[in-house]
């Protein structure tokens, strides 16, 4: 068969397939078996792009998201990194959400209530905070607590079960 | 084979690694190889992404081992080969097949009648 040059527009087309497929495995495969898995397919790639050409052989694969997922059944690892870092964040945002609506009202309330000089803070966890918010007397300045060492421990608390859940239930 | 060719890709997943296994046991092989010599068998439905993660499979099941071999394209090849545990595994895997083609053949070789019979009561 004929052998094709690969000019720097094929090898991108591979190298990008390649990456495709690792953005996939990303965080949820060990590291130096990501590296195998990329050179493998590189390898395999440039020798079919040098048959095929490059678009052919990129095609010939299939479906890139089939086959990161045909090894992520091979070789997922002990933690899913991507599902954890997405668990957390959902958490940080929902408990975030629900600090901030509370503090509305919290807020609302002193406005409504004819409140005197100082300011006035709640925690919306006694004991295990602060998910702190303060309001001035006059309602007009405010402010609330971002993060905090409870912030921090509800999060990885979410992080740990995200990234372990599927390979618990898998055991079941 | 069907008429027109085509084969069922449900029964192709099915063999594809008593395929891989068998040109394993004739030669040394790497991943772009064994697609290219599995679509000169006829099989050229099989897409390279199915092959590469099916040799992932019967090395993480021990049934080959690989090894690194620089290549002219750059990237280094990974070459299989059927692994001694691999070789037991081929001989029972061919038995099985052809035991299962043994059983439907029969099946297979009856005339198909234009309207099938009545149930037995």
């Amino acid at each position: 068969m004929n052998q094709v040059a690969l000019s720097t527009k094929d090898r991108l087309r591979i190298e990008l397939a390649v990456r495709t497929v690792d953005w996939e495995l990303d965080g949820r495969v060990p590291m130096a078996r990501r590296r195998q898995i990329r050179q493998e397919l590189r390898s395999n790639l440039l020798e079919a792009a040098t048959q095929v050409g490059a678009e052919k052989a990129v095609r010939q694969l299939g479906d890139l998201k089939a086959l990161a997922g045909s090894y992520l059944e091979l070789y997922r690892g002990r933690l899913d990194f991507r599902a954890g870092a997405i668990w957390a964040f959902i958490s940080y945002v929902a408990i975030q959400v629900l600090g901030f609506a509370l503090f509305f009202a919290f807020h609302a309330g002193i406005a409504a209530g004819g409140s005197h000089g100082g300011s006035y803070s709640f925690e919306l966890w006694p004991g295990f905070g602060p998910f702190a918010g303060e309001v001035s007397a006059s309602g007009n300045s405010f402010q609330v607590l971002l993060g905090s060492p409870a912030h921090l421990l509800l999060v990885m608390v979410a992080f740990s079960i995200g990234s372990s859940y599927r390979r618990v239930l898998a055991r079941h | 084979m069907a008429e027109n060719g085509a084969h069922d890709s449900q029964l192709l997943k099915g063999v594809l690694s008593l395929a891989l296994m068998r040109l394993l046991a004739e030669r040394e092989s790497y991943g772009y190889e064994l697609v290219t010599q599995l679509h000169e068998l006829g099989l050229t439905e099989i897409q390279d992404g199915s092959v590469y993660p099916a040799l992932g499979r019967l090395e993480r099941d021990g049934q080959v081992t690989s090894r690194l071999v620089a290549s002219s394209s750059g990237a280094a090849r990974k070459y299989y080969r059927l692994s001694p545990a691999g070789y037991a595994a081929l001989t029972h895997i061919e038995l099985a097949w052809q035991s299962l083609v043994r059983a439907i053949e029969p099946i297979l070789s009856r005339p198909v009648p234009a309207k099938p019979k009545e149930a037995l009561r």
